[in-house]
């Protein structure tokens, strides 16, 4: 599995760390750099916090799940394999647990009856209408769309991830994107 | 739907709070990271994984059973199924302020100031100040008087007092007994509970009361100038954690691992992430939100002493009379609310006595006090004429508040 691809142009994203930094760094944190370890984390928070919030759609729960993922990456330092790349490790975690967050909450709403008001606030602005299309999605199909066209895996490496038949995979991918494309339409 | 126009859009999703969320999570990871090191250190060797520790797994297992608790209990006994009225009435009013049902005393405030109020009921003027809050063995009483925080004994007899920049507002006592957290102006600040030490926590806060944590470590949770739900330790000044707060608390507590916030349309626990060297709102996604009957508004919320249970007193806006209501949410193995009461008009306060076991209701509308029974003996008491109690030779008295119940219940 490997790392990142990349920012796309145009958007703020730090870029991907080059393999070998992203090793180096790791070493470094695991000897104790603490500026090694906030190298990495402002390498890879943004797309992180970015793929929980589209899964999770509530702005708290996000930073719970990525402040989870960094925290579990801070626990296991000692034995993280540094000739495997981080980000996909990282990202395994947000996207399960925000997974089981969304699950949660979605039988919480169907126990309690109706919607609760998210503390984070309704997205408003810029995405609205994506955020509306994927919140049509069950969270399974959102996660997978995150993990394919936010952070750019193949459908097996999500497979992998997601502990998923590769068909499973594709399949989830292939509705969400019939519903998305129905939703934000036809031109886009 | 095209490939790269979808990837386009997913990254042009504005994420609310993005940087501080970032900024947030940067301070925590670091705390945790040198926590990681500090043990390390102390072991003297590389740092090693932690093995995770007895208080984090109960926390995760307390967490995992509340959980299914609150989500997986049988359907017909969840949290939609409001299990009918405990108390199918008011109780009938016993005449006038007498023996406070359960005992402890009352710190009531009225348009003259806080009074004392005794187990027999005798009370006491403490004097022209307002916002009283017991000490945690309640031999002292903290409260405000303009730019002044001043502590005098429960007999009224001023011990120091001192003067901040502003008005002064929201004395809390530490559990410890040695500090006081309070506003100032737009300011929290933290001085030694013989008036000391005087030092300021944050430049900017919301109108919100801080709370302690209930450790007895000093630890301070408030809402900062940009709503943020912020945690400080106030010897060292240092944050240890922050999170995104609901818009418009009315109030804060905490208990337990758990901070209670309550805003006027939603009640929420939120779980604490504790290490050594932080403490953070927030841990494994598991924020819990209350559940209030549809449309309600919260007046008033209050953990239990004992971290057991949450009440609220919600005004129902369904039907064309006002109605109030008071929920019970118990917090162990059996999450779901109950409602206890409904009565007509509004329940704008409610504290809970000392030992968790009642629960004082202020019902303005009808001057009484209700002591209602919570888990354990007795009958629901109601004491009446309470407004003219505070009030003496005044013909129509505002009712007064309810500043707290202490300390020494039987």
């Amino acid at each position: 599995m490997r790392a990142e691809r990349g920012a796309v142009e145009g958007t703020e994203w730090p870029g991907p760390l080059p393999a070998g930094r992203e090793r180096s760094l790791v070493r470094a944190a695991q000897g104790g750099s603490a500026a090694a370890l906030g190298e990495l984390y402002r390498a890879h928070w943004r797309r992180a916090h970015r793929a929980a919030y589209l899964i999770v759609h509530d702005a708290a729960a996000a930073e719970d799940v990525a402040q989870d993922a960094f925290l579990a990456a801070v626990d296991a330092l000692d034995r993280f394999d540094r000739r495997r790349p981080f980000a996909p490790w990282l990202h395994r975690i947000v996207a399960n647990r925000a997974i089981d967050w969304a699950r949660r909450e979605a039988l919480r709403r169907r126990v309690d009856g109706e919607a609760e008001p998210s503390p984070g606030g309704a997205p408003e602005g810029l995405g609205e209408d994506v955020m509306a299309a994927l919140a049509e999605l069950p969270a399974e199909q959102r996660a997978v769309v995150v993990l394919r066209y936010l952070l750019e895996y193949t459908p097996g490496e999500i497979a992998t991830m997601l502990e998923l038949p590769r068909g499973t995979v594709n399949s989830r991918l292939r509705r969400a994107l019939d519903s998305l494309g129905t939703r934000l339409g036809a031109e886009r | 739907m095209n490939e790269a126009r979808l990837r386009e859009l997913l990254r042009e999703v504005a994420v609310p709070g993005e940087e501080r969320a970032e900024q947030r999570g940067l301070a925590l990871v670091e705390a945790a990271f040198a926590e990681r090191a500090a043990e390390a250190g102390a072991q003297g060797a590389a740092p090693r994984r932690r093995p995770v520790s007895l208080p984090r797994l109960a926390i995760a297992l307390a967490l995992v059973t509340l959980l299914a608790a609150l989500l997986l209990s049988p359907a017909g006994a969840n949290v939609r199924d409001w299990v009918g009225e405990v108390f199918t009435s008011a109780p009938k009013p016993g005449p006038g302020l007498a023996e406070i049902p359960g005992g402890g005393r009352l710190l009531v405030e009225s348009a003259e100031g806080p009074w004392v109020v005794q187990p027999d009921g005798s009370r006491r003027l403490l004097g022209a100040y307002r916002e009283a809050t017991w000490s945690p063995r309640g031999l002292f009483v903290a409260a405000v008087a303009g730019d002044t925080l001043t502590a005098v004994e429960p007999d009224g007899t001023p011990r120091w007092s001192l003067s901040g920049g502003g008005p002064v507002a929201d004395p809390r006592w530490s559990p410890s007994g040695y500090r006081i957290a309070y506003r100032s102006g737009g300011q929290l600040r933290v001085t030694a509970a013989d008036g000391t030490g005087d030092r300021l926590i944050d430049g900017g806060v919301a109108p919100v009361a801080p709370t302690w944590a209930p450790s007895g470590l000093h630890q301070l949770a408030y809402v900062d100038a940009g709503g943020e739900l912020r945690l400080a330790d106030t010897e060292s000044g240092r944050s240890v954690g922050a999170g995104i707060a609901p818009p418009g608390l009315i109030a804060l507590e905490w208990a337990g691992d758990w901070i209670l916030q309550a805003s006027p349309t939603t009640l929420g626990l939120r779980p604490i992430r504790r290490t050594k060297l932080a403490i953070a709102p927030g841990v494994g996604t598991a924020r819990i939100g209350l559940e209030l009957p549809p449309g309600s508004e919260v007046l008033d919320a209050a953990f239990a002493p004992d971290g057991s249970r949450v009440a609220a007193a919600v005004r129902l806006t369904r039907g064309g009379r006002e109605r109030s209501a008071v929920l019970l949410y118990a917090l162990d193995k059996n999450a779901a609310p109950r409602r206890l009461l409904t009565l007509p008009g509004r329940l704008p306060e409610l504290t809970w006595a000392p030992d968790s076991q009642r629960l004082l209701v202020a019902w303005p509308s009808a001057d009484q006090w209700l002591f209602l029974p919570i888990g354990g003996p007795g009958r629901p008491r109601a004491l009446s004429g309470i407004a003219a109690a505070f009030a003496p030779g005044q013909a129509a008295a505002p009712f007064p508040r309810l500043e707290g119940w202490c300390c020494h219940a039987r």
